[in-house]
């Protein structure tokens, strides 16, 4: 017998055709898509059932010269089968200028994902209600996330020219 | 009536750290709410792309300051993973009791900061005296007290001391005998009752929609709970049953905080019953040349706030390629709490946001 996540690989593998779906281990789907179709797919998703939106990641592959959206999908069914499986659908954007569309009309949790991403890692979310500041008191121009950005190169510039207490009170 | 902008926070008492949110007020009544994090965002994620594979531990642990333990354990469960490294089963045991009672502390603690809030002062102190209890436990078996860096890739760090068995059962006891007390002066009181039925409510459907986790979910009727749907740790070598509640309101909420308490008191008892002997570690390698293959995991268990997951990247080098946390406070904060303020009077914030269960820290991390 077939278990629940090859049976949904099937079942996504016909109903899209340029995706490729992985079973890597007995709960885990990987399914790689295109930026474009990410919304459609995670909609198909949520109507089969995986209805719990876990987490949006993104990771910097700056070798590639590619963000890589990760979207975790799980179920709050009952259902044993469906309950163990994780669902990582991936999709790749180019690191200049990126973004996509934003999933809210299908996970209403999606909000402030979306929101971090786009200040840690400079996703414009098109449709996006408010992608305004989330955590961060500054403006960067490089996105902080992001596998370029100098930590040490950052805190040098900004904080080393705040001057010591003691120095301000040597001067008065 | 004129509308005016409320600034609540960053320090007030409906939450453990520092949270602000904008109210929009009319009179007393709340029209809309704009949850604004970030007090506490100290970029661990970044920093833990600096960090060696096991320099990452005291780290992880602080992400969260009130349960550090569940921290620890996705951590060291992503690791596993990704390495493909065993627990021995005495391990696993260990690791249950041990996370049960970080939950009976953490519960304890989310006790004591909602007793306080409502101002019922007796109950708070009982709280904070009993969670101390459970440190102490902690303290004899870590050697720390509120981090402890416990859980290794590979099993714990070390077997349990000689008659630390019989000391758990003799703190749970003092615990639980308590447990009329705390029923007759808090949970069923006439006071609190007032204070906190039908306020904050949220249907089933709503939670779901809005990516409800643990006590918020379960307090709505849906029993959802990691440690029976993909069980760690011991968890599947034990019977025990999830405490759900229907009204989904603040007061059920924190009826399943307390029968959640009871409930970790049973199964600690059966575990310690049902426990192997044996290694409680697996060695891993060098941890200085330590690399793990080029892979990814997302890994998730039961905190005592709800889904918490880690997505760990690792690119084959000695240090992760990126870390991420899934927090059950995140949507908890920031989705579920804008939509359960509104309407409601400023009276009711705090209890509002402590019932929720809402943590910064864990937001911001």
């Amino acid at each position: 017998m077939k278990n629940t996540g090859q049976l949904l690989k099937e079942k996504l593998l016909l109903s899209f055709e340029d995706i490729q779906a992985e079973v890597s281990d007995e709960h885990r789907l990987t399914v790689n898509c295109r930026k474009d179709t990410v919304i459609t797919v995670l909609s198909f998703l949520n109507n089969s059932g995986y209805d719990h939106l876990a987490l949006i990641s993104c990771v910097d592959w700056i070798k590639d010269n590619v963000l890589e959206l990760v979207y975790i999908l799980t179920a709050y069914a009952e259902d044993k089968g469906k309950a163990k499986m994780n669902i990582l659908v991936k999709t790749r954007i180019t690191r200049e200028k990126p973004g996509l569309h934003t999933v809210i009309p299908v996970f209403e949790n999606a909000e402030p994902y979306e929101r971090e991403l786009h200040e840690l890692y400079g996703i414009h979310f098109m449709g996006h209600p408010r992608l305004t500041p989330l955590f961060l008191e500054r403006e960067y121009k490089i996105p902080p996330f992001r596998k370029d950005f100098d930590t040490r190169k950052y805190v040098q510039e900004v904080f080393d020219q705040i001057p010591f207490v003691e120095d301000k009170k040597a001067e008065k | 009536m004129r509308e005016l902008e409320l600034y609540f926070g960053p320090q007030h008492l409906g939450m453990v750290g520092n949270f602000s949110i904008t109210l929009n007020v009319e009179g007393d009544r709340i029209v809309k709410a704009t949850a604004n994090p970030g007090f506490l965002h100290r970029g661990f994620e970044k920093l833990m792309e600096q960090r060696t594979w096991i320099q990452n531990f005291p780290l992880v642990c602080r992400i969260n300051v009130v349960e550090p333990d569940h921290m620890e354990l996705m951590y060291a469960m992503a690791v596993e993973k990704l390495a493909g490294i065993e627990v021995p089963e005495r391990a696993r045991f260990i690791r249950s009791i041990y996370l049960e009672l970080a939950r009976i502390g953490s519960h304890l603690f989310g006790l004591w900061a909602y007793a306080n809030m409502l101002g019922f002062d007796t109950v708070a102190n009982w709280a904070m005296y009993h969670r101390d209890l459970v440190l102490d436990l902690f303290e004899e078996l870590t050697g720390g007290r509120v981090y402890h860096i416990y859980i290794w890739p590979g099993g714990v760090r070390r077997d349990f001391p000689e008659g630390f068995k019989d000391r758990i059962i003799n703190t749970l006891h003092t615990i639980g005998s308590c447990v009329p007390d705390y029923d007759n002066t808090f949970f069923n009181n006439r006071v609190f009752y007032k204070r906190a039925k039908n306020i904050g409510k949220i249907t089933c459907e709503e939670a779901k929609r809005m990516g409800a986790v643990g006590q918020v979910l379960r307090a709505t009727g849906m029993k959802q709970d990691i440690r029976k749907t993909e069980p760690y740790a011991a968890y599947d070598q034990v019977d025990w049953e999830i405490p759900v509640r229907t009204d989904g309101d603040a007061y059920s909420r924190i009826w399943v905080v307390r029968d959640e308490m009871i409930e970790s008191v049973h199964m600690i008892f059966k575990l310690l019953d049902k426990m192997p002997e044996g290694e409680v570690y697996n060695k891993i390698p060098n941890p200085f040349k330590w690399k793990i293959p080029d892979k990814d995991a997302y890994v998730r268990c039961e905190s005592s706030r709800g889904e918490l997951g880690l997505y760990l990247v690792s690119n084959g080098g000695d240090k992760p390629y990126r870390a991420h946390f899934r927090t059950p406070s995140y949507n908890h904060g920031l989705t579920i709490l804008e939509k359960a303020l509104e309407n409601e009077s400023i009276a009711d914030v705090g209890n509002i946001m402590i019932s929720l269960y809402i943590t910064a820290p864990e937001i911001d991390r």
